[in-house]
């Protein structure tokens, strides 16, 4: 990565202007042409530095409210497995495997659930569970969210550079 | 729910379409708004209201993690008593290096996602974090990531239930 990228990055942080020619606007801010603020986005799309590029919404104001990480326990190589089967489905957003702390919580793969209420939420967790073959899990439900922003902010913590 | 913003029909659509991918060309909003059968200046006043109205909270970039140098994240959950929740949620969302922290209905009743340059700095933040809020190694669970099987955040709205307000009105 080239130092304008990172500059680019910053300032799409701010939202892909609203305007006909966002990229210009974009290009004006940064003393740089739309035309090399686009090849830029494509090039770190193509070199997957960028993962995607869409509009993050706040499910809640649509009635969204319920969230739910759900922990589950798979024995031994299970895990693998059961991780694949889980994130096929459509509305798991995360999927991911962690340590255990052994013999306290032997929970190795996290999802995530969201739905219109925590029986909606309740019921298609029981419904996974059975059709992966998995019954040891515990529902997490929130109750409220004090932080949710994406993980790499290149204003604010450098994407972890420097 | 009562303090729902209206949304239509047209704005659902709109909702799902941006959920999806924004084509990279040099006018976006006007290939979107084609797609869509609409003005783009009608596509443009959308935007804007459900960008005001708190729905669209950001049209940017997903940015992996790795090659931006943040190569180590861990999971951890604090078991907070209702009375201290937000004082301890208050210095745990003031680092930089956390980017979810919610409040869960068990005994543990605080999760929090962290990330840092490598497995050293990680470690070195939760210390700080543990000994601030006055909690120990062995109150807390630390459930290091070993690998991320997907993350796909979108939430398709047509056809479904929005609270009242379906799209159809």
């Amino acid at each position: 990565m080239e130092p304008p990228d990172l500059q680019v990055l910053a300032a799409l942080e701010d939202g892909l202007p609203l305007v006909h020619d966002p990229y210009g606007e974009i290009g004006r801010r940064l003393g740089m042409s739309g035309d090399e603020v686009l090849q830029r986005v494509q090039k770190l799309r193509d070199a997957g530095i960028i993962r995607r590029f869409r509009a993050r919404i706040n499910q809640r104001l649509l009635g969204i409210t319920a969230n739910a990480l759900v922990a589950w326990h798979c024995k031994g190589q299970a895990a693998e497995q059961a991780g694949t089967i889980l994130s096929a489905f459509p509305s798991i957003t995360h999927c991911y495997e962690r340590m255990p702390v052994q013999g306290r919580w032997d929970y190795t793969l996290y999802t995530v659930h969201h739905g219109f209420s925590r029986e909606e939420v309740q019921e298609e967790v029981r419904m996974i569970a059975e059709m992966a073959g998995l019954h040891d899990y515990v529902v997490l439900f929130s109750i409220d969210e004090f932080k949710r922003v994406p993980n790499v902010r290149i204003r604010e913590n450098g994407g972890g550079i420097g | 729910m009562n303090a729902q913003p209206q949304t239509d029909a047209l704005d659902i659509r709109i909702l799902d379409a941006l959920q999806q991918e924004i084509p990279l060309v040099a006018q976006p909003w006007e290939d979107l708004a084609g797609r869509l059968g609409v003005p783009e200046s009608v596509l443009l006043e959308r935007l804007e209201r459900l960008h005001c109205a708190g729905i669209i909270r950001g049209i940017s970039p997903v940015i992996e993690s790795r090659p931006l140098g943040l190569t180590a994240a861990t999971l951890v959950a604090l078991p907070v008593p209702g009375e201290r929740i937000r004082e301890v949620a208050g210095v745990i969302s003031g680092y930089p290096e956390v980017s979810h922290n919610f409040r869960r209905d068990h005994h543990y009743s605080l999760w929090f996602t962290l990330s840092a340059k490598d497995a050293g700095s990680l470690h070195a933040v939760l210390e700080e974090i543990i000994k601030r809020t006055g909690f120990s190694d062995t109150d807390i669970l630390n459930l290091p990531t070993i690998r991320k099987i997907k993350i796909d955040v979108r939430f398709p709205l047509a056809g479904r239930r929005t609270g009242g307000i379906d799209g159809t009105a």
